[in-house]
């Protein structure tokens, strides 16, 4: 299995465009952090001494508005977290006063993870299909390993990929925050609400557990994109679905989720995993272990399919 | 002599359509096998069954005893094979691609890769990117990849395809070698009748996916009674004197002089005649009938009972 996996990674490696992929990440990292640096002055918080009377006059409105009740659920959720999070930083005396740091960086340039994800996409959708493009198919399945095992190490290999990239953006966005933005003296807890309790997490962990869960919706659409690499033999096909889906999933799903019930069911009402730890999830009756279990529904189902054909499958072209 | 591949009553259906119609036939140690057919008649399908990159409708394929269909891994192991063009990985150099599948395979050493590269002379450009091969280098290293984990049979599918002359040589040369020192099964596919003439001990001919006769190519080339064109002048004097003073033979004309179907002994006899007659002869050779001739009569014959 091993070695079937340091042949996948040969293969994958040896390609000039998984090169460009990663540079153009490296790029873009490098692009947020000049953006940011060159803004640095208006995002830097001036040294207010008076972040407290700040704090409590946000709350005092904020709750003016509750209390008329003219505004939206959505919002209700946004002001009821901040009035939480402003009590306790005035309770426990964590200033606001905080210059923009690496930690904020690698925050901001976890957006990133999509672009990430999208070069994922590219590897899962060629895994399968260009073996049957270029023909060596044919030499692949006539070793003395079974179909299942050599789509197996595909699979994983596609999945290493992902989490290479996605530790190269995490990694080299720290470094570069690091260098450019450096660290705060005092390390400055991540308010975390949940609950209506709000409790403390250290920035590092607070990134990590963003960053994975911001992987999920990755894991998914690599697995769909593997999906139908394997079941149609086309990259191209691959590549164009899991990408409009991962652009169009999110919002035609919400648009479908103010009207139709069944919403809830689709793949891209439950892969952002964020929306139960802070804020309100997409629908009502959703819950996190409703969206786990449907997502692992959609996992398995993608991997019968993928296995099944590709098992079954006459090489015949 | 040992059965190395043996086909029992192999079917494939496509679609309702019988491709291939009960095949049986059994390939023995270190014979080279030739599966002979016009395109499109299932020589691919067939191959393709052998390896298990297609599955079949019906019958079953033992290597070396084991199932294709029910052991798979423990048959395939005893087979190398090219199916069709050899295509190799474009983008990594040549000793990439062999080290891709051996790693594939247990027990293949570096000792055994540089060995075989040795073989197949590809030592000097292996570590270049197969992109830069030629077709005659790329059927080389594809033979390499087969012949990596000492397999027990060796399947080509079209191997001389888009060679020239000498490449065609080298692989006819090699594979005589493979089948004669290492006693390998080679199974050849093709519909280049010349070159499996020179190449295979006993051929196969498929039609229409029904196998139409299996014989040695020794058998199936020579017949007792060999045809010989006399070259001479006066050719239709000549054509009624050999057909009265011989008569029952199938004389006919050629275009110069007559072909005649006699065993050796007779042919003093029947220059005796002919100078008798004072017809000038300016040459008697031997016409063997190739395969392509026998081919032909094979399948026409069939093709009309």
């Amino acid at each position: 299995m091993l070695q079937l996996l340091q042949n996948e990674w040969m293969k994958t490696w040896k390609r000039t465009a998984t090169h460009i992929m990663v540079v153009l990440l490296l790029l873009s990292v490098i692009a947020i952090a000049a953006i940011t640096k060159y803004q640095e002055n208006g995002l830097s918080v001036p040294d207010n001494e008076n972040w407290r009377q700040g704090l409590e006059m946000e709350n005092k409105d904020f709750q003016k508005q509750l209390d008329e009740g003219t505004v939206s659920p959505d919002s209700i959720e946004y002001m009821r977290t901040q009035i939480a999070i402003n009590e306790y930083r005035l309770e426990h005396d964590i200033s606001t006063n905080v210059d923009y740091s690496a930690w904020d960086f690698v925050s901001d340039s976890s957006e990133l993870i999509s672009f990430a994800g999208l070069f994922t996409i590219i590897i899962a959708a060629g895994i399968v299909a260009n073996e049957f493009t270029w023909g060596t198919v044919k030499l692949l399945l006539i070793r003395p390993i079974g179909r299942a095992k050599i789509l197996l190490s595909k699979y994983i290999s596609v999945l290493l990929f992902g989490v290479f990239l996605i530790l190269i953006l995490f990694g080299f966005a720290l470094l570069l925050g690091a260098i450019l933005f450096g660290f705060p003296d005092s390390s400055n807890p991540y308010l975390n609400y949940h609950d209506g309790t709000v409790t403390e997490q250290s920035m590092l962990i607070h990134l990590l557990i963003t960053y994975g869960l911001n992987s999920i919706n990755l894991l998914m659409i690599t697995t769909m994109a593997f999906m139908i690499s394997s079941v149609f033999r086309n990259s191209s096909l691959a590549v164009g679905i899991s990408i409009f889906l991962m652009f169009m999933g999110g919002s035609v799903t919400y648009m479908l989720s103010t009207k139709f019930e069944w919403a809830k069911y689709i793949l891209f009402a439950n892969t952002d995993l964020t929306q139960y730890l802070d804020g309100a999830p997409l629908m009502k009756g959703m819950t996190l272990t409703f969206s786990i279990v449907m997502l692992c529904v959609y996992f398995i189902i993608f991997h019968l399919l993928a296995f099944f054909v590709f098992k079954k499958r006459d090489v015949a072209a | 002599m040992a059965s190395v591949v043996e086909l029992k009553n192999v079917s494939k259906m496509i679609k309702g359509r019988k491709i291939i119609d009960s095949l049986s036939f059994n390939v023995e140690e270190g014979e080279v096998f030739g599966f002979l057919g016009p395109n499109g008649a299932g020589k691919t399908t067939t191959i393709r069954m052998i390896v298990g990159l297609i599955n079949m409708s019906d019958g079953d394929i033992y290597i070396c005893g084991s199932s294709i269909k029910k052991e798979f891994e423990k048959a395939v192991q005893h087979v190398g094979a090219i199916v069709e063009n050899p295509e190799m990985y474009k983008f990594l150099s040549g000793y990439d691609n062999l080290v891709h599948y051996a790693r594939m395979t247990k027990g293949v050493s570096k000792a055994k890769i540089k060995e075989v590269v040795e073989l197949v002379g590809l030592t000097d450009r292996i570590q270049d990117k197969v992109k830069t091969y030629s077709l005659g280098m790329r059927q080389r290293l594809g033979l390499a990849q087969c012949l990596l984990h000492d397999p027990k049979v060796l399947i080509l599918d079209e191997p001389t395809n888009g060679l020239d002359p000498a490449g065609i040589r080298e692989i006819r040369d090699h594979l005589r070698m493979l089948a004669r020192d290492r006693g390998m099964a080679v199974i050849v596919s093709s519909h280049l009748l010349s070159e499996m003439e020179m190449m295979c001990d006993r051929i196969g001919i498929i039609q229409q996916g029904k196998l139409v006769d299996v014989q040695l190519v020794k058998d199936f080339v020579s017949n007792t009674e060999k045809l010989y064109e006399v070259e001479l002048d006066r050719i239709d004097e000549a054509l009624s004197a050999v057909s009265e003073y011989m008569p029952g033979l199938k004389v006919s004309k050629s275009a110069t002089g007559l072909e005649i179907p006699v065993k050796k002994e007779q042919i003093p006899e029947l220059v005796k005649l002919l100078v008798s007659k004072e017809f000038s002869i300016y040459g008697i050779r031997e016409v063997s009938k190739t395969l392509e001739d026998r081919f032909l009569e094979v399948t026409n014959e069939k093709g009309e009972s």
